[in-house]
């Protein structure tokens, strides 16, 4: 028997006062509120905006200011780009470029029929002149911003192999950075750079070692895939990126060790594609455990000394903190519900339980396969110290025999039970100061935090949530469909917007304009 | 919300297979299941498989216990066309041709040799023993609390089998509906069945069939959900446990 009252999804039996956390210079941070020009809105992946307009007091009075619905049955995964006026939303196949003021649509590309897989798009990357957007078939193209007309078309990967993307590019200067798909097919995990002018590739990296490398520094693991957008320190010229999971997929006899650089963070120089560092998230992963979530950069105090830190909120439910200047470990502790691990080995990596990898009759493991958290983006909130999150507790069941053979998935899992909870974790600890319940099953929302005190998220059930930061009370909500991506703002005219995906719309939202004075 | 994503999936399945059962015992065109094939792949392989064998988050839809049980499948063709977003779902505009294709191509993956990629044979859950299992659905399971083998869960073996019946022993989703108890603020009290729920909204259907709906603000209200004991579970058995249960839900027959 649950006894409920009217806030009964917010516990704040943790949540205290907050100690202002000194943060030293922060790293590239956002320029300003005209836009939202890159994935993150930032090279931090901090996803937290200066933008102060609304607040706590006033967000309760946000009102629609348009929505636009794309005619597509695909739902909205990506985030929103905004620049110039100009909003740039994503589906597979699809770019919609519409006007920030009133969503009137300026034109709309769409890419031939083709084979690759249609699960979702993260969106695009711009420049001056540019949209860059790839596809189902693992094609990066480049679209004119004014017209919408295909300027260049690449082959990022073969498609015909198994590849695909959902990836939103990252530009770091005159490099375009592209992550690829694959977990269908024991293939290398690959991450491009391509000249955002001409398409031209410049390097590739690999994250597991491609057909005739010398040696088996991987344990004969494929994939570690890079699809989700990275992050960026221009002062140490680093490229952080998540690495996926590796194949066969639930077979690990079949490559026994850890697997490197499989559900790893990677550092690259964005120049070479050299590695600089790694650090494993998942030794040996049977569970599909890509650490491709976001690596947010924070400058903080940590342990009382100023530092350069890299945090990972990841699939397999521990949260990491990392000296980003060489990889070392500072801090893992579990943010969601795990069942896997032995305990914490001497470089902060979780130690796998071999009794909970895939086996003929059954293992009950948390999290199950969808992860303690996924693609959806966490946000941190600098004057608090809280990485907010949208994680998930939740049992899967995994199989594996010899008859699943060992080449893409090998293997069976089922999810059996999962619930919802954004979770405020101080980056210090790794304690939650705070949590707010989002429902049964697995939210598809991300998190947005802005320099007022205010938190967007969406639930389960298809409500957009404002919160209060400091405490994670609801302060405003709206029932748009289920939330599936990652909430933005930017300002235009003197106002401050919030767009958020509900289903295949898109839904801008601002304070009440006052009547025109005539 | 994999589990309920497998429900809808299956459920297409159903439609799939049977709307081909209807109209297809002629062998498909070799052209016809390349276009199956392809769409099949674009559109469904994510979840299913490129081989509608199973992918990521999707079971094999040739496997289906409800493909092999249910003998109607209107919901889920109409699903097919309106699709679950809420539940993770799209709807899929397809052309006629183009869900044909796609029947007929499951069609012939369902008599492939390459198949049961994804499948949890009956003989594999075998590794549990039922006398341990009974102590432990007696004792420190709770789950006499419930259940019983003479009562609810009598012949429950014969019903069930192998994943499917350790699925539901685990969490049986759509087993028994949550009691829920509303107490507005002049004091009246509604009791009824859980009909939904979220942080602002609250509904239940009376006795009557009529749905009712509160914001959650207005009132306060107590949720008794048989499930909670299930979600309570999964984070106190071991594998041990889970098999020695199953062995011994087995002898339920």
């Amino acid at each position: 028997m649950t006894t409920c009252t009217t806030c009964w999804r917010i516990s704040r039996h943790f949540a205290k006062a907050l100690a202002p956390i000194v943060l030293v210079a922060a790293v590239s941070a956002q320029e300003g509120g005209d836009g939202w020009r890159t994935y993150h809105g930032d090279n931090t992946g901090r996803r937290h905006s200066p933008l102060t307009q609304v607040t706590p007091a006033n967000v309760h009075q946000m009102t629609l200011v348009w929505a636009f619905a794309t005619g597509d049955t695909s739902q909205i995964k990506g985030t929103p780009i905004v620049a110039n006026g100009i909003v740039y939303v994503t589906t597979p196949d699809n770019v919609w470029a519409i006007d920030a003021r009133s969503a009137h649509q300026l034109w709309r590309y769409t890419y031939p029929k083709n084979e690759g897989f249609h699960i979702g798009h993260r969106g695009v990357a711009i420049d001056n002149n540019s949209v860059f957007f790839t596809t189902p078939d693992a094609h990066l193209i480049a679209l004119d911003a004014n017209t919408g007309k295909e300027k260049w078309n690449v082959v990022v990967a073969d498609a015909k192999k198994g590849y695909w993307s959902t990836n939103a590019p990252l530009l770091i200067r005159n490099h375009l950075i592209v992550g690829v798909a694959g977990d269908f097919d024991n293939l290398p995990g690959m991450l491009t750079s391509f000249d955002p002018v001409t398409g031209a590739k410049q390097w590739v990296f690999y994250s597991t070692p491609p057909p005739g490398t010398d040696g088996n520094p991987s344990d004969g693991a494929t994939g570690g895939q890079m699809w989700m957008t990275g992050t960026y320190d221009a002062r140490l010229n680093l490229l952080f990126v998540g690495t996926g999971n590796p194949t066969p997929v639930l077979n690990g006899p079949a490559r026994a060790g850890d697997n490197r650089w499989t559900d790893s963070i990677v550092a690259l120089n964005p120049d070479s594609g050299k590695l600089a560092w790694g650090f494993q998230a998942t030794r040996h992963d049977t569970h599909d455990w890509d650490a491709a979530e976001v690596p947010v950069l924070v400058d903080a105090a940590f342990n009382g000394a100023p530092s350069q830190l890299l945090l990972q909120a990841s699939r397999n439910g521990y949260f990491y903190v990392l000296d980003r200047t060489t990889g070392r470990s500072l801090l893992t502790k579990p943010f969601a519900t795990a069942n896997w691990a032995k305990g914490i080995d001497q470089d902060g990596r979780p130690i796998p339980n071999p009794e909970k990898e895939p086996a003929r009759d059954g293992r009950l493991v948390a999290p199950d396969e969808s992860g303690g958290t996924n693609y959806r983006s966490p946000s941190f909130d600098p004057g608090s110290g809280l990485l907010l999150v949208s994680a998930h507790d939740a049992y899967g069941i995994y199989f594996f025999k010899a008859d699943h053979g060992a080449y893409g998935w090998a293997g069976a899992d089922y999810g059996v039970y999962g619930t919802s909870v954004l979770r405020a974790i101080d980056y210090r600890t790794g304690a939650v100061r705070w949590h707010h319940d989002l429902g049964e099953g697995a939210s598809g929302a991300g998190v947005l935090t802005t320099a007022s005190g205010v938190t967007f998220t969406g639930d389960t059930a298809g409500n957009v949530l404002g919160l209060r930061t400091a405490d994670g009370a609801t302060l405003w909500h709206a029932a748009i469909g289920r939330v599936g991506n990652s909430p933005i703002t930017y300002e235009l005219d003197g106002r401050q917007f919030m767009l958020v995906g509900g289903g295949s719309s898109l839904y801008a939202w601002a304070l009440p304009e006052p009547p025109a004075v005539r | 919300m994999a589990n309920r994503l497998q429900n809808v999936t299956e459920s297409l399945a159903v439609v799939v297979l049977l709307h081909s059962g209807l109209q297809a015992q002629v062998p498909a065109a070799a052209e016809q299941l390349q276009t199956g094939q392809r769409v099949f792949a674009a559109q469904c392989g994510f979840c299913h498989g490129r081989d509608a064998m199973g992918g990521e988050t999707g079971p094999s839809l040739t496997k289906s216990p409800l493909v092999r049980d249910d003998t109607s499948g209107d919901k889920v063709r109409a699903l097919l066309r309106d699709g679950r977003v809420d539940k993770g779902m799209p709807a899929f505009r397809l052309a006629d041709n183009e869900v044909a294709a796609i029947i007929a191509f499951i069609r012939d993956q369902r008599t492939s040799a390459n198949g049961a990629r994804r499948t949890v044979d009956v003989a594999d859950l075998q590794s549990g023993n039922a006398d341990r299992g009974r102590s432990y659905f007696n004792g420190a399971g709770r789950c006499a609390t419930c259940h019983s083998p003479t009562a609810d869960l009598a012949g429950v073996a014969n019903r069930l089998q192998g994943l499917e019946l350790l699925q539901r022993m685990l969490y049986p989703a759509k087993s028994r509906a949550a009691k829920v108890t509303v107490t507005t603020r002049s004091g009246e009290t509604i009791t009824g069945t859980l009909a939904y729920r979220d942080e602002f909204t609250i509904a239940l259907t009376d006795a009557t069939g009529r749905y009712r709906s509160w914001l959650t603000r207005e009132i306060t209200f107590a949720v008794d959900n048989p499930l909670d004991a299930h979600v309570e579970q999964l984070g106190r058995y071991t594998d041990d446990d889970m098999h020695d249960v199953l062995a011994y839900l087995q002898t339920f027959r």
